[in-house]
């Protein structure tokens, strides 16, 4: 079951990828290359808007950013 | 050759790639042969992150810089610092009289100036090898070289102030400033500092670093950075924005108050006046 927030990120990285229909909750997002460190500030600034929080830069746990479940868990659960 | 005449390669590389595609940004014929033999390895090595089109766009900024300031100050006394297999010698229109001067370690313009014989390239302007240690008293090898520090300059220091300390950044601002008469110009780059602080950046981050050219300074209030030491910055511009590859870059550009946005900053600066 998946919140629309986490539906959110999962089309922002699929738009950023035409060549990908689908992306599965466990796809390592950083070891995969979908998100690159010059578009991970835009991976949180969607996260923000969908969850309607604002991340702090200065104590970002990367882990929470590894896939769409770890996300989920840390911002739309 | 030492780890920083790679990162010369890899740049070459990329410049080679820039150069066949159908809406270059410029086009270096020179970059294939000077990019040998790691250069191309290294593109994959270092792969993503959107390092091939700045790369691009740093160049084609800088090409741009320096055709409008000597173009609009009558300067006629260009260093590039660090020039690495920089070919801007070979490929740009100088105005009659321009000396450039292409300081780099000595290793590096030995190697250089093989390839290059071997390639039978002819400068397009009176051009000036400098070997000197950076790391040193390099100006007095400058100035051996004919570099006049009474007459305005136009510095070009591209891809440098990554892999100095800050304290290094700042002093290399202030040497070029003390040896700036009135009227010099600088064109350059600089990272933002949470592009070296994201935990995104790390793997790439400590693959530079193992290959032994880490990138230790960056900054996110560059303006500041140049006006403590001696500079006033005159054009900043982010990848993407207009003059600065825009429709080549594939990210946002974020406005200039966001938080924690990735920075790489393109400068052009005039000697402060006191």
């Amino acid at each position: 079951m998946s919140s629309a927030g986490i539906d959110k990120v999962r089309d922002w990285i699929l738009g950023r990828h035409p060549e990908r229909t689908e992306l599965a909750a466990d796809v390592d997002l950083i070891e995969s290359r979908l998100v690159d460190s010059l578009a991970f500030v835009e991976l949180v600034y969607t996260i923000e808007d969908a969850a309607g929080i604002e991340v702090d830069f200065d104590n970002i746990d990367i882990e929470d950013f590894q896939t769409l479940a770890t996300i989920e868990k840390a911002f739309f659960a | 050759m030492d780890a920083v005449s790679y990162t010369a390669q890899w740049m070459a590389a990329a410049r080679a790639q820039e150069s066949e595609r159908e809406d270059a940004l410029f086009v270096d014929p020179l970059a294939q042969d000077l990019a040998a033999p790691r250069g191309f390895e290294l593109i994959e090595r270092y792969a993503g992150g959107g390092l091939l089109p700045f790369i691009s766009i740093r160049t084609r900024y800088l090409d741009d810089a320096i055709r409008d300031v000597l173009a609009t100050s009558g300067i006629q006394q260009v260093v590039l610092i660090a020039a690495g297999m920089d070919t801007r010698s070979f490929r740009l229109d100088w105005p009659e009289g321009t000396e450039v001067y292409e300081v780099d370690h000595a290793l590096l313009i030995a190697e250089k100036r093989r390839r290059l014989d071997a390639l039978g390239a002819e400068p397009r302007t009176d051009r000036r090898e400098v070997s000197a240690d950076l790391t040193g008293d390099w100006m007095p090898s400058l100035e051996a070289a004919g570099f006049d520090r009474d007459r305005p300059t136009l510095w070009v220091a591209e891809a440098l102030t990554f892999f100095l300390t800050e304290e290094q950044a700042a002093g290399l601002l202030q040497l070029l400033a003390s040896a700036s008469a009135p009227g010099s110009h600088l064109a350059f780059d600089i990272l933002g500092r949470a592009l070296l602080r994201s935990p995104f950046s790390k793997p790439f981050l400590d693959t530079l670093a193992a290959d032994g050219t880490p990138w230790i300074f960056g900054t996110d209030e560059p303006e500041e950075f140049l006006t403590a030491n001696g500079w006033k910055t005159t054009d900043l511009r982010e990848p993407g924005q207009p003059g600065a590859g825009e429709g080549r870059w594939p990210y946002q550009v974020q406005p200039r108050n966001r938080r924690g946005a990735n920075r790489l900053w393109l400068i052009r600066a005039e000697i402060a006046t006191a």
